[in-house]
């Protein structure tokens, strides 16, 4: 990974970020940051990867339900202060459909529409869902996506190439569950060998 | 911030496409098509269409493999005799045939990008009654999703071989990428695999229609291809070969590799497949030629007499024949640097850039800067010292 010239920004967003912090790395240049060994700076460093790799794995794993036909939703559990932004990432590539992620203490709103963000942040997920149904008149949709990509990802599996290492370390548990996927494991081919190697 | 009834009343006045319907899919069927492209490789979902993105795995399988794409067939049925593949007419295992409609396809792909269960569509077949059709539906489903849909994803699109000049430039029209497989290295090898398809003229001269096809504002992440590794008996010098000739004189973007696995059913049901390393090392010395750069004379010694590759890093085997003493990283040049095992683009620049402001004293240092130590010490002495030699790195 490469520090991005604006790593600022992504700093900005860690959980362990403060004042001082930000201060001491607004000094700093991106090509220092990424070959630097003093301690500090490479802490910067470490903070920053840690909210670029977060950010990354978010916009794959969160999924997305219809709500109606203007409400995208998705559960959602950040470890740093990213919400806004994957927010904004998804109503970016869904215009003109709001965007709800959340958990059961605080959501993100956003509608990227004409080339502009709207966002709102508030409650829980569902409090936020109830008052996009009673203002739109919407109900949730009956058609099961999820269903749809099970099958597909089923198909997928090449049995001759297992590799559970490799899936636990591009699929890590605590990012799955920060993006609230129910799809743990391939559920067709899953072995009680699997399951038992779990923990 | 705004309220959220000011967004909810924003997105009611809103001119956009609303979400289509997903209802009525066959389990059966997306289950089949999808499992037909289970060794088809797109490792790629950038494309420079809108913002550059990097790619992004929305999930990974059992094997490790990264699912970004709706990868799957438009027909299982198939009139080629491809000994290796399971959809092929000489296959004794049948399995009902499948086709969707390009509106059908088009939804399916809808719904989960919508849902961010994918990046985009790569989308192949078999040959179905004659390719012609079979193409003209794809290329349709492409049409439909990104002039009907608006969809600003990535779409891969397979070209069928023996498929039009007219049909490949629409593809290419619509697409990101498209690709043909090679499948063989060699028109000999072809033959012994698929005694229906013309490797010249069925798959070669197509793929030098996309070539010149290509301009800059067409087909933006290229044109790639995929062999299958050892279902001939080919040499992995015979398969690099070709693929040497694929990136200088087709100019393909990527070569994928797939080792061989004998399916049931198919008359190769009982050849020995290939391990999995076998690929892997080939796309090492993929990597060796593409992205560091190597010339084909250097990366050719790491292949034995027989033209095989050993299962070893043939980095390691290259620097071992080439490398005279060891590098000194704070004076070598970048090029140079390349060479040492354990030593990659990213991190030769950021030695570059380290000791431009100090000189590197410890091997400390290197690994902060992404080196691989145990690979990468018996190459190096740091100020004219050096600890460790690849016998004593052996021992």
């Amino acid at each position: 990974m490469k520090v991005p010239e604006n790593f600022l920004y992504d700093l900005s967003l860690h959980r362990d970020c403060n004042e001082r912090l930000l201060a001491r790395a607004g000094q700093l240049k991106a090509g220092e940051v990424e070959v630097s060994l003093h301690p500090e700076v490479a802490r910067i460093k470490k903070m920053v990867y840690a909210v670029m790799g977060e950010v990354h794995r978010m916009k794959a794993f969160v999924r997305l339900q219809p709500l109606g036909t203007r409400v995208l939703y998705g559960f959602f559990k950040p470890r740093n202060r990213i919400g806004e932004n994957i927010c904004d990432h998804f109503s970016r590539r869904n215009a003109g459909i709001i965007i709800v992620l959340g958990n059961g203490s605080e959501s993100w709103i956003s509608l990227c529409r004409e080339g502009r963000i709207w966002r709102d942040h508030g409650g829980g997920m569902t409090e936020t869902l109830e008052r996009l149904k009673s203002a739109l008149h919407c109900s949730e949709d009956s058609a099961n996506v999820e269903c749809l990509w099970q099958v597909y990802y089923d198909s997928q599996y090449c049995p001759e190439r297992k590799n559970l290492a490799a899936f636990r370390r591009q699929m890590p548990r605590r990012d799955q569950e920060a993006a609230g996927l129910r799809l743990v494991q391939n559920k067709r081919n899953a072995t009680l060998e699997d399951f038992l190697g779990e923990g | 911030m705004v309220t959220l009834e000011k967004i909810a009343h924003l997105a009611e006045e809103c001119r956009f496409d609303t979400m289509g319907p997903t209802g009525g899919v066959n389990a059966e069927k997306l289950s089949t098509l999808g499992e037909g492209t289970r060794h088809d490789v797109c490792a790629s979902t950038f494309s420079p269409r809108e913002i550059p993105l990097p790619g992004i795995c929305h999930a990974f399988t059992q094997d490790g493999r990264c699912v970004s794409l709706f990868k799957t067939l438009y027909t299982n049925h198939c009139t080629h005799q491809c000994s290796y593949c399971t959809n092929a007419a000489n296959c004794s295992r049948k399995v009902r045939a499948f086709s969707y409609t390009p509106e059908e396809l088009a939804n399916i792909t809808l719904s989960l990008y919508r849902s961010n269960y994918i990046e985009g569509l790569f989308l192949s077949s078999g040959a179905g009654r004659d390719e012609d059709t079979v193409m003209e539906k794809m290329v349709e489903t492409a049409r439909l999703l990104r002039q009907k849909h608006a969809f600003s994803g990535y779409i891969h699109l397979k070209v069928l071989p023996g498929s039009t000049r007219a049909h490949i430039q629409e593809a290419m029209a619509l697409a990101d990428r498209v690709s043909i497989n090679l499948e063989a290295a060699s028109a000999s090898h072809m033959s012994e695999i698929c005694a229906t398809k013309n490797y010249e003229s069925d798959i070669l001269q197509r793929q030098r229609y996309i070539r010149d096809l290509t301009t800059k504002n067409v087909l933006p992440a290229g044109q790639t291809t995929q062999l299958v590794v050892g279902a001939a008996g080919e040499s992995d010098e015979e398969i690099f070969k070709r693929v040497l000739y694929e990136y200088k004189e087709i100019g393909v973007r990527r070569a994928y590799y797939s080792a061989f696995s004998p399916q049931r059913g198919t008359p190769f049901e009982n050849r020995e497949g290939q391990p999995l390393w076998r690929e892997h090392r080939l796309y090492q010395m993929d990597w060796l030629f593409r992205v560091y750069h190597f010339q084909p004379g250097e990366i050719s010694h790491a292949f034995n007499e027989n033209g095989f590759l050993s299962n070893a890093d043939p980095k390691m085997a290259i620097a071992r024949e080439f490398m005279d003493g060891p590098v000194d990283p704070n004076t070598a040049p970048f090029r140079q640097l390349l060479r040492v095992p354990g030593i990659g683009p990213r991190s030769a620049q950021r030695i570059v850039a380290f000791r431009k402001r100090q000189p590197i004293a410890a091997r400390a240092e290197l690994a902060a800067m992404g080196v691989r130590i145990k690979r990468a010490a018996p190459f190096l002495k740091i100020n004219g010292w050096r600890d460790t030699t690849l016998e004593m790195w052996q021992a």
